[in-house]
């Protein structure tokens, strides 16, 4: 067995979940107008979509009911990303804010 | 579905975005790769039957009609999971998908079609995505936009 077989193989025992990129595409295209914006996400989960959107939005309120997702969600926030993300585990119902938010996505929520 | 919706209204700033993504209601496809080659194994099935996803549609069409919020764009793309086995699947189900299920007919299938001696071979689940982006409108004194 050559070495190339033996990585392909390595590859194959992966679990991949979109490798086409298809939803940072479609966020890409429906949601570039998200930058420089405050952001509310409702249904953040663990974070995989806020990760995609957060660069471009000055600022994002990641909520989600679920309190492990949100520890999760936090837990793997890389660093640069830190200062301008709030997480919290809250409904949409019970979520208090100050101002109201430029765009909101709905991240397989509703 | 529509008070969330309505909540999101009041919470955005007047022409605020809401982008709103959730899955299609058609079930979807679980197909094995086998090199370059797809078979189709059958269709993950769901408790609710994907109720919720038809409810979901419902309740951006009310809220397009109350004149709450008006659609600016929407389309669809498909969501890709690949997985090396059906064990594997099941076990990423289980973890973000919980009312999802493999009925013993199509695992039966999947399991058959991976017994090719093929090497290069995985499980994949195709979902249909909807994607949709509005924009709030601000409420008259009528309570229409």
């Amino acid at each position: 067995m050559d070495d190339d077989l033996r990585e392909s193989e390595v590859v194959m025992k992966k679990l991949r979940i979109d490798p086409e990129n298809s939803e940072a595409a479609a966020l890409a295209e429906f949601a570039g107008n998200f930058k420089g914006k405050r952001v509310l996400e409702v249904g953040c989960g663990n974070g995989r979509v806020t990760k995609l959107f957060a660069p471009m939005a000055a600022f994002v309120h990641a909520i989600d009911p679920d309190q492990q997702d949100i520890l999760a969600a936090q837990a793997d926030l890389p660093p640069q990303l830190r200062h301008k993300i709030r997480f919290e585990a809250t409904s949409i119902e019970a979520l208090a804010v100050e101002s109201p938010f430029e765009a909101v996505l709905m991240s397989w929520s509703l | 579905m529509v008070h969330a919706l309505e909540i999101i209204h009041s919470l955005l700033e007047p022409a605020g975005i809401l982008v709103d993504i959730h899955p299609s209601s058609d079930p979807p496809p679980i197909e094995v790769r086998l090199g370059h080659r797809y078979d189709l194994a059958g269709w993950l099935k769901e408790t609710d039957d994907y109720i919720e996803y038809t409810q979901a549609d419902q309740a951006i069409e009310a809220v397009l009609r109350r004149g709450l919020f008006a659609l600016q764009q929407k389309g669809t793309f498909t969501f890709n999971t690949y997985a090396p086995s059906l064990a594997e699947l099941r076990e990423h189900l289980a973890e973000t998908w919980q009312d999802a299920l493999i009925d013993d007919q199509v695992a039966g299938r999947v399991e058959q079609l991976l017994q090719s001696p093929e090497i290069d071979k995985e499980v994949v689940l195709r979902e249909v995505v909807q994607i949709s982006r509005l924009r709030s409108l601000r409420l008259g004194k009528t309570g229409r936009a």
